[in-house]
This record gives C-alpha cells, structure tokens and sequence, in this order.
C-alpha cells in the first residue's frame, strides 16, 4: 500500500543505513530514497561501500531517471535530489540548504508532494536538524513518520530535532525500523 | 521556507510569459517552486505582490528572470573529466583547422576560462573557436570580465594544478604551469581576474535555449551544457537535445553535467563516452 520510503541521515547514520538495506528484501516493491550527508570531497567509495551489503541495487541517479521499485537512489553528492511529476529524480545545483547539499529537507517534502499518504519517511542519526521541516511535510500530507530513536543515535541532534517538530508516528531502533519495514510485505 | 503551490507557480509562470516572452512552462517545477520561494524571501514579498510588479514593470520582469535563473559554476569543476578532455578528447580535434565550440548556458564564465586554459596548454587556442551564452546578461557581463572572488574559492587552484600540472596518463609528466599565465591573483581586494588574452577571446551572446535555435550560424566540435538542462523538464530536455543533435558535426560531442544524461528518443542518436556524448555519423541511404 505505500509506494516509497524516504530515509534521511548524516553523522552516525551510515551503519544503520547499511543495516536497513542489507534486510530488505530482494522483491521490495518499493523505491526507497536516500538523502544522506557525505564529506564534500567524497564522492566514490560511499556508493561502493553501501552496495556491499545490500540486497538491492543502489543507484546514484541521473537527472530525470525514472524512480523504479526495488532500487534504492542514492542522492549524488553536491546535489540536491527531488521527486518529480511522472515519477523522475529531479536533481539540482542550487545553493546547500542549511549548509547541506543535499537537502534532506528538499528530498523529503518534494516526495511528500508526490507519494503524500503513501510514503514513508525516517530520519536517521545527525549532527544538524535537517530533515525535521521534511518529515513535518510528510505528516502533512498523511504519509508515515519514523525516527530513529536518539537513544540509539551515534549523535542524536536530528532525531530529536524531527520529534520536536512533529508529532512522529513511531521512535524506533534500527532493529524496530527494520522489522517494521519487513511486515510491510 | 516559504512553500508554493501548483496552481500559485503556475500563476507565476503565466504571469512571466505575458509579460515577458519568457516561458517557464517547461521548467522543472521542482527546482522553479523554490527559485520562487527563494526570490519571495530575498524581496521580502508574497506571491500576489511579485505577479502584480511582473505585470507593472517591465524592468522588474528581466530582474525576476534573472534572479530565477542563476546557476553556479566553477573553474575546472569535476576536475577528473576536464583531465580526460585533455588528455583523450581535443587532442583527436588537433588535426582540424578550426574548432568550434559552444557553452550554452555558461553563466560567469568559469568553465569558458577553464577551457581557454587547457586549449591554450595543446596549443589549439589560435584555431578554437569560442562561443558563449546564456539567458542573463548579468552573469554574461560577468563572464566577459572574468573576475572572480578569490575567498572561498580555493578548490580553483587544486583544480587547476590537477588538470593543467598534471598528467593521469603519465606521472612523469608533470608540468609547472604558473597561475599567472593564465589570471592574476590579488589577495587585498580579494579577487582573481582572467588576463585579457583569454577575456577577449570568446563571443558572448544572450541566447534563450528555451525559444532560441542556433544564433551563432555555425556547426559545432563541441557542446558544452553542463548542469543547465536539470532545470528543465523531460519533454524540454529533448526539445534541447534535438537543437544540440542538429548544430554538431557528425562525430561532434555534446558535453553534459556528472548527473544528466540522454534518456529519451535521442539515447540512440549519440555515442555515450564519460559525459561526452559523440553525435553518430549520419549515413544516408537511398
């Protein structure tokens, strides 16, 4: 019934992203989109270093590629990623947001707009609150709020700055995240 | 953050094309929602006000223009395919006699100088023919200056020795180009400016790549329209493709961003090497 899920992350974050992918199953049905910081300067290895555990494929998109199930889309790096009309990534050189290029915020509030009550969004382990403005806009429009829990957080600024924004669906452990998103099939 | 809605970007849009011939329409309306809200916050205006300036004054329509479609740009940006440009792509041009080259969509000018750099460094300038444009003649004054801020700034230089010191292909040949054969850094007003024989080198035109075919009335070697066509839309992207397709050379190369590609009807129509796309010979048939 959902049709994609949207995780955002920067620092700590990586880890459990590896965790999620690595559970999800091989015949997902649904997209899943990544806007996770990376250091300004990396730009191969973190795609690489993802893809090892994963079970399905990841893809640092190009612009106007078609969003397809069972793939994960990872926002290349000095890029900001959208969601556009016809179910294409959008990708842009605007200035960074908040000083993050990509914009978790923008990733998350143009998928609101275009999966609205069918979309999940989870935001991750972070040093800065972007990302709360995003999952606000996803509660908007009835879609599905995940954080991780700030207990679990290598550093919990984003988690908290998300809950403190929204009225959050569920906190949960990665494990919790993963379950949660296994029960979806 | 100020959102826009569908229906308030298309009032907008509506509002620009009536009263300007600019059109917006094709745009990808991601990225154009937030030129929008942007340009609000920097007016201090909502969206009634700004349509009702378009429709009063005709000056603030070219500023509105202006302000939504500027882009950002740098020296040698992706350093690791400008290296591949020189080392694998103009030396197989070194042959002709002329080289004509197109930056549509080049905004302040960087990747203009950067290629006058490394055309410079094969010797193939005197041949190169160099055309410039964009849609905002403010970032086209700009470009035709060549005068850059030397603060925050500082990934021009590691650029620059990367594609024009060094060699990928051979480590021994590594060679000591100084940064003032080519600009002139002046750390107390805080600029770096491009020497005039490479300023006066390229004609620079305003050209709309939206309304406007080929104004410059010759074919091109090369294309360059890096992280221009992200802002547009898929059916836009391949009314452009269509325009570059037909004003290359056979065996010509249409040059895009790290992230673009040619998806649609015209995939089959080039040859994908890197970001450098080879238009494919045309063979007629009877």
């Amino acid at each position: 019934m959902y049709k994609a899920i949207v995780i955002g992350g920067s620092a700590g974050s990586f880890q459990v992203v590896t965790k999620i992918l690595s559970a999800l199953p091989k015949d997902l049905n649904v997209p899943v989109l990544l806007s996770l910081h990376r250091l300004k300067h990396v730009r191969s290895g973190f795609l690489e270093a993802l893809m090892l555990k994963s079970n399905i494929p990841i893809i640092e998109p190009d612009d106007k590629e078609q969003i397809k199930p069972g793939r994960a889309y990872l926002a290349p790096a000095n890029y900001h990623m959208y969601i556009e009309l016809g179910n294409r990534i959008a990708l842009s050189t605007e200035e960074p947001v908040n000083h993050s290029r990509p914009s978790i915020d923008l990733s998350f509030v143009t998928a609101a707009q275009a999966y609205r009550d069918k979309l999940i969004g989870i935001i991750l382990s972070g040093a800065n609150s972007d990302g709360s403005y995003g999952l606000q806009k996803v509660k908007e429009y009835n879609g599905l709020t995940i954080v991780q829990d700030p207990r679990e957080c290598q550093v919990r600024t984003m988690s908290e700055a998300a809950m403190k924004l929204t009225q959050v669906d569920h906190v949960y452990t990665t494990d919790q995240i993963i379950n949660f998103l296994l029960k979806l099939k | 953050m100020i959102a826009i809605s569908s229906i308030e970007l298309q009032q907008f849009i509506t509002a620009v094309k009536s009263h300007s011939g600019y059109d917006f329409s094709e745009y990808s309306d991601k990225s154009l929602k937030r030129r929008v809200a942007k340009i609000l916050t920097d007016y201090k205006m909502d969206l009634p006000g700004l349509i009702a300036q378009i429709k009063n004054d005709k000056q603030q329509v070219e500023k509105v223009v202006k302000d939504v479609t500027v882009n950002t740009t740098e020296l040698f940006r992706d350093p690791n395919i400008w290296q591949l440009l020189k080392h694998s792509v103009l030396p197989k041009l070194a042959h002709q006699s002329t080289i004509n080259i197109w930056h549509a969509g080049c905004s302040t000018g960087q990747e203009v100088y950067s290629m006058l750099m490394v055309l410079n460094e094969l010797n193939l300038l005197e041949k190169a023919r160099i055309y410039a444009s964009d849609l905002n003649t403010d970032v086209l004054d700009a470009a035709q200056k060549g005068i850059y801020k030397y603060r925050f700034n500082a990934s021009y230089l590691d650029n620059f020795d990367k594609v024009l010191k060094e060699n990928p292909l051979n480590y021994d040949d590594f060679r000591d180009v100084p940064y003032s054969k080519y600009f002139e850094i002046d750390k107390t007003k805080d600029i770096i400016k491009m020497n005039s024989f490479l300023a006066e080198k390229p004609i620079f035109k305003k050209h709309d790549l939206v309304r406007d075919g080929n104004i410059f009335y010759v074919k091109f070697d090369i294309i360059i329209c890096r992280n221009v066509i992200i802002y547009f839309n898929y059916a836009l992207q391949n009314k452009i493709f269509d325009l570059f397709y037909n004003n290359l050379y056979n065996n010509g190369i249409l040059w895009l961003g790290m992230h673009e590609s040619i998806m649609g009807p015209f995939a089959g129509k080039f040859e994908k090497n890197n970001q450098f796309y080879h238009k494919k010979e045309v063979v007629f048939s009877i």
